[in-house]
């Protein structure tokens, strides 16, 4: 059995983006960025303060909702912070970290969220990109996360830009790229999954990357299994991440 | 006093075809899903939703034929679920015609509608294919720091509909917990219709009156429907009704029959 299930390595690698003292805030239909933030609660001894669409400051539920908008998220919670309030309080660049997702992403961490084939004429219609327009260009840190790792997911040119902005790092079932969006770089393979090697995510890959600085990611600590173990009762993460059932063993 | 309390039925019939109606709630949480239903069972057409997030209530929609133009941030399921079915089956089929957005963009053009200014300034957007397909528009700071910011037309729906948890005969509307995009949604609308789950007094309301996000004399007609945001949550009274979320998703038209017969609103009572 591999060291790291698809969904843990993508949850782990979220969490490790957070760092000491941010506001950290993650979305509707993010399930995966929500057991990070409540991950990384339970297992790192910093402090952050950790936002959710559902308006609950610093909830830490018991289990995971299956609903990353789920109220459970505003139980305990001694303020609710509403949509609007977190909305400013990003565009006005005091939310440290934001979560987001895309089902295209290209090498300068901008996404499609849109339409796969022309907008007005889609092939596929995609759910669209919330409030990431807003919020990529104006957060200092973006994050963001693919359960698909594929030519198809990882593109180097996007069919329609959703969002662009400042996203630092992107995290898939594999692998963990990083760029600066200061110097408007391309990602670079920062670490990635021990057995999975960095030609091999270049296989899988559809932009190019520079992987002088490829490192193997750190093994999951103590704190962090028994964390996830703690949450995920009940198998949802799984659930996030079907897709690379087909690239398995690809 | 005019009598604000009507039936369900009525609420949905006082939403003429063509309307554009803003829902509130987000996703599975606190929509207004059974006047959503009476939509489509009283057989609503050529309707616009405006919702940052909606998921349940325009795939319904849609796959009652009801809807055909659409303002929406992000659609999904969610809770597991994925991608709204019907919804994107109707917009790849060119039934429904969407202005794709932002969260923020809605929020924005409702606030400009709220505050009767014609259009109202958002952050970011820039690099973005939104600005372009959307045709919005720039502006240079008129006071001088130079600083370009999109601009979006007010928008403001026909009517807004939200689900409360308790509501007076005044249509005094208390919601616990997040208050989504509710706020500016019905200081935005033309009209503004509620559903509650419970009908309360007006002296109980008083008694925490930061609790109601709309007060009565901006409400014009109210249903009290228990268990009225099914399948969905409602905090702190229900959770996410799974099943039925995943049994709403099976394919055809018996499905879809077989979840409107079966929704607390039409077990509760005779309907007319």
């Amino acid at each position: 059995m591999p060291e790291w299930r698809d969904a843990e390595y993508v949850v782990v690698n979220l969490a490790r983006a957070i760092q000491p003292n941010e506001v950290v805030f993650s979305g509707v239909n993010s399930v995966l960025p929500m057991a990070a933030c409540i991950l990384a609660k339970r297992a790192y001894d910093f402090p952050f303060t950790y936002l959710s669409v559902a308006g609950g400051v610093d909830v830490v539920p018991e289990r995971l909702p299956r609903s990353s908008t789920d109220p459970a998220l505003l139980a305990g919670s001694a303020a609710i912070f509403s949509n609007e309030d977190f909305y400013d309080l990003a565009t006005r660049g005091k939310l440290d970290l934001i979560y987001l997702g895309a089902a295209q992403i290209d090498a300068f961490g901008r996404t499609n969220v849109s339409a796969i084939g022309e907008w007005a004429h889609p092939k596929v219609r995609l759910p669209g990109g919330g409030g990431a327009a807003v919020m990529m260009p104006t957060a200092p840190r973006i994050a963001l996360w693919r359960t698909e790792h594929s030519p198809r997911t990882l593109v180097e040119k996007l069919e329609f830009i959703t969002a662009a902005g400042n996203t630092v790092v992107l995290v898939t079932p594999y692998a963990v790229f990083e760029r600066d969006p200061a110097k408007n770089e391309r990602f670079h393979l920062a670490t990635h999954r021990p057995d999975v090697t960095p030609a091999e995510i270049a296989a899988r890959t559809g932009f190019a990357f520079d992987a002088a600085r490829a490192a193997p990611t750190p093994t999951m600590s103590k704190r962090e299994r028994a964390a996830l173990d703690a949450i995920d009762a009940f198998d949802l993460l799984d659930n996030e991440t079907p897709k690379n059932e087909t690239l398995r063993g690809a | 006093m005019t009598e604000k309390i009507v039936s369900l039925a009525e609420l949905a019939r006082s939403i003429p075809d063509g309307a554009s109606i803003g829902f509130g709630g987000s996703f599975l949480h606190r929509g207004p899903f059974a006047l959503v239903r009476e939509l489509a069972r009283r057989g609503a057409r050529d309707l616009e939703v405006i919702k940052a997030s909606p998921g349940y209530d325009i795939d319904l929609l849609a796959r009652a034929h009801a809807v055909s133009r659409a303002k929406t941030g992000i659609v999904a399921i969610e809770g597991g679920f994925g991608l709204a079915p019907a919804y994107r089956r109707a917009i790849e089929d060119g039934d429904l015609k969407l202005e794709e957005h932002s969260c923020m963009t809605i929020a924005a053009g409702l606030r400009a509608a709220a505050a009767g200014v014609p259009f109202a300034p958002v952050a970011g957007v820039f690099g973005s294919d939104l600005l372009e397909l959307n045709k919005w528009k720039t502006v240079v700071d008129p006071y001088g720091t130079g600083k370009e910011t999109v601009v979006v037309p007010a928008i403001a729906p026909d009517v807004a509909v939200i689900h409360a948890n308790e509501v007076d005969a005044r249509g005094n509307a208390r919601v616990y917990g997040s208050p989504h995009w509710d706020h500016p949604l019905t200081r935005a609308a033309k009209r503004v219709l509620v559903t509650a789950e419970r009908l309360v007094s007006t002296e109980h309301l008083a008694q925490q009156p930061e609790l109601t996000l709309v007060p009565g004399f901006m409400v014009e007609a109210l249903a009290i429907v228990p268990r009225g945001a099914w399948p969905g949550s409602l905090h702190p009274d229900y959770e996410v009704d799974y099943q039925a979320v995943a049994a709403y998703l099976e394919p055809g038209d018996e499905a879809l029959a077989r979840h409107l017969a079966g929704a607390p609103e039409a077990q509760a009572f005779v309907r007319a």
